[in-house]
């Protein structure tokens, strides 16, 4: 069998298989889905560290919603740790000083040192890492908070969604967030949630103590923190619960869009490379099979790339003669599997987006998504791979 | 590990992977009996015009019925030929008995032009083009050399007609002309009787199809 056609049957199985087995993870845990434990009147106090850097648009909005939680403001310690902002965020913050918060400020030296500075200064028992250009809905405390009953739970992380808008960039990012939550809750039943997203999510503060803080150099040390707590075999939780909604601003052009996936694609193919140690046994489904999963999608992607390339490259001289009759001819069993494929896919998106009971997205941009937006963005891949090839510099 | 989703999900995946390999081969098996049948119909339009020819053979009358018949029979043919390689190259599915056919339709195709040519003063071009698909690295870019030289001459209104065969293949008739016209080696490209050994780039070709 020749090497492409085996390539071809290897990633047309991959893609299957994938598909199968998370439609199937929705289907057995259904029922479960919004189930989460209740909150039984606990109200431990919680440190919100938000560092924030020239973010004098948000810091405002941030802080006010975290005010307003539905949770004692005597047992919130809300730390704003400014990283060296050279607007106005500094001067925005220090209007809430007295209020129950505290400002910091420090020379700029990137997120996860900001995160550190603030960890290091936190009170409570737990401890929350809250992006400044985010805010949160009332109930969010009151709902992750009763994960933390179960002591081998580290962390818990909240809906992170993009709030509606009508504007088709934000309507795409908006569907992509929830996909990603949806995912990230499937995950969470076979105990391999692979991020604490940015914006709200909780650990407990021993955590740091164990695993150690936030990696300043990382590219993505929201996924770094939460690989090395699954490393120590601990639990992260999530939740979808609309009461649990955290809504953050995307990027609102593609050059921004395209830059911040790309950092997250670089950061993340480096951490699951740090941790590929973690392929055995003792790390159960996240070690034997999401770890993996990563590299054979990114395997899987280079691979229908060359595909691709070679398709349109190596068309013979005579199908401009047949042009009609090549197209209809090219249908095949993989086109067969391809449909399959496209189809679960769209049954998927569909699912995922039908499961948030409160959130609404018309027809027209989720058929755009499926179409054109989730094609166009796995060309990440490929401006990522350019990045390492040139040795481009790691900048958040 | 729940082993048994995993289970699952993989016999489900092996089902619907092997029903697609069943739709592909229904789809493989769907498209040769396509093109089956397509040289089968040319073939008989192609024992038409022979007939036509035998009843009234050095009368040059008819000679506008053969040559639209024929040029129409050509484009077809070569419209099969296209396709009987694109199924082969892009789609690997092997139909030697079907090519040993095609080859006879272009044998026959070969010898009706040539005797028209004599007869009705046809001005075209006739050009045997042997290949080879299991030692030959040249020959992929052969073929595309003739195509080209082709298209390029056809916009000085040189009409050539291109007819291949596979040397190795086993069909009787692709060994006939093999020995009609001692080819020893691929590719090897036979224009208006005269035989070109070995690879032949396109501005030679073009020189040849313009003398």
């Amino acid at each position: 069998m020749e090497l492409i056609e085996f390539l071809n049957y290897c990633v047309a199985f991959f893609t299957v298989y994938t598909t199968v087995f998370f439609l199937l993870l929705f289907l057995k845990y259904r029922n479960s889905y919004y189930a989460e434990p209740e909150w039984k009147g606990q109200t431990p106090l919680v440190s919100v560290v938000i560092p924030a850097y020239n973010e004098e648009k948000q810091i405002e909005k941030c802080i006010d919603s975290i005010l307003k939680l539905d949770y004692p403001l005597e047992k919130l310690d809300i730390i704003v740790v400014d990283d060296g902002s050279t607007d106005s965020t500094l001067a925005k913050s220090k209007e809430y000083e007295g209020k129950g918060v505290r400002i910091f400020t420090k020379e700029n030296k990137g997120k996860g040192a900001a995160l550190n500075y603030g960890i290091e200064r936190a009170k409570g028992g737990l401890v929350v890492t809250m992006d400044a250009d985010s805010y949160v809905t009332p109930g969010v405390l009151k709902k992750l908070i009763p994960n933390f009953d179960n002591p081998r739970v580290m962390a818990a992380t909240p809906a992170v969604k993009i709030a509606p808008s009508g504007k088709a960039m934000r309507e795409f990012q908006r569907i992509e967030y929830l996909m990603i939550l949806f995912s990230r809750k499937l995950l969470s039943y076979i105990d391999a949630v692979p991020v604490t997203p940015g914006p709200f999510s909780i650990f407990r503060k021993k955590v740091f103590d164990e695993v150690g803080l936030f990696d300043e150099n990382n590219l993505v040390e929201d996924q770094e923190i939460a690989l090395r707590i699954q490393a120590h075999n601990y639990l992260i939780r999530s939740s979808v619960s609309s009461m649990a909604t955290v809504y953050t601003e995307p990027p609102d052009n593609i050059r921004d869009l395209l830059k911040q996936r790309v950092r997250w694609q670089r950061g993340g193919v480096r951490n699951y490379w740090k941790y590929k140690y973690m392929i055995r046994n003792e790390f159960g489904d996240f070690g034997l099979f999401f770890i993996p999963l990563n590299f054979a999608t990114l395997g899987a992607f280079f691979i229908v790339l060359g595909l691709l390339l070679n398709a349109l490259f190596s068309n013979p001289y005579y199908t401009r003669y047949i042009i009609a009759e090549s197209i209809v001819m090219s249908i095949n069993m993989f086109t067969v599997i391809g449909i399959f494929v496209l189809i679960a896919s769209f049954v998927w998106l569909y699912v995922a987006i039908t499961s948030f009971r409160t959130e609404k997205v018309k027809l027209r941009y989720l058929l755009l998504f499926m179409l054109f937006y989730w094609y166009l963005m796995l060309g990440h891949n490929v401006l990522m791979t350019l990045a390492e090839l040139r040795r481009a510099k790691c900048v958040w | 590990m729940s082993l048994s989703l995993y289970l699952i999900a993989f016999i489900i995946s092996a089902a619907i992977f092997i029903a697609g390999i069943y739709v592909g081969a229904l789809l493989d098996e769907g498209d040769v009996q396509t093109l089956s049948s397509d040289v089968s119909s040319l073939s008989r339009q192609l024992t038409t015009v022979q007939l036509l020819l035998l009843m009234d053979e050095n009368s040059s009358a008819f000679c506008p019925v053969y040559e639209s018949e024929l040029s129409a029979i050509d484009d077809e043919r070569e419209r099969l030929g296209y396709e009987l390689s694109f199924l082969e190259e892009k789609r690997n599915i092997d139909a030697p008995e079907l090519k040993k056919e095609y080859f006879i339709l272009e044998a026959q195709s070969h010898l009706l032009s040539k005797k028209l040519k004599d007869l009705c003063d046809v001005e075209s071009v006739l050009v045997l083009y042997f290949y080879s698909n299991e030692n030959c690295s040249e020959c992929g870019q052969q073929g595309v050399d003739i195509l080209a030289a082709r298209d390029t001459v056809a916009s000085s209104g040189i009409d050539v007609r291109i007819y291949s065969f596979d040397g190795d293949l086993g069909s009787p008739i692709a060994d006939a002309f093999v020995n009609e016209y001692d080819i020893r080696e691929y590719p090897s490209v036979v224009i208006e009787d005269r035989v070109h050994s070995g690879y032949i780039p396109k501005e030679e070709l073009v020189e040849e199809f313009t003398k």
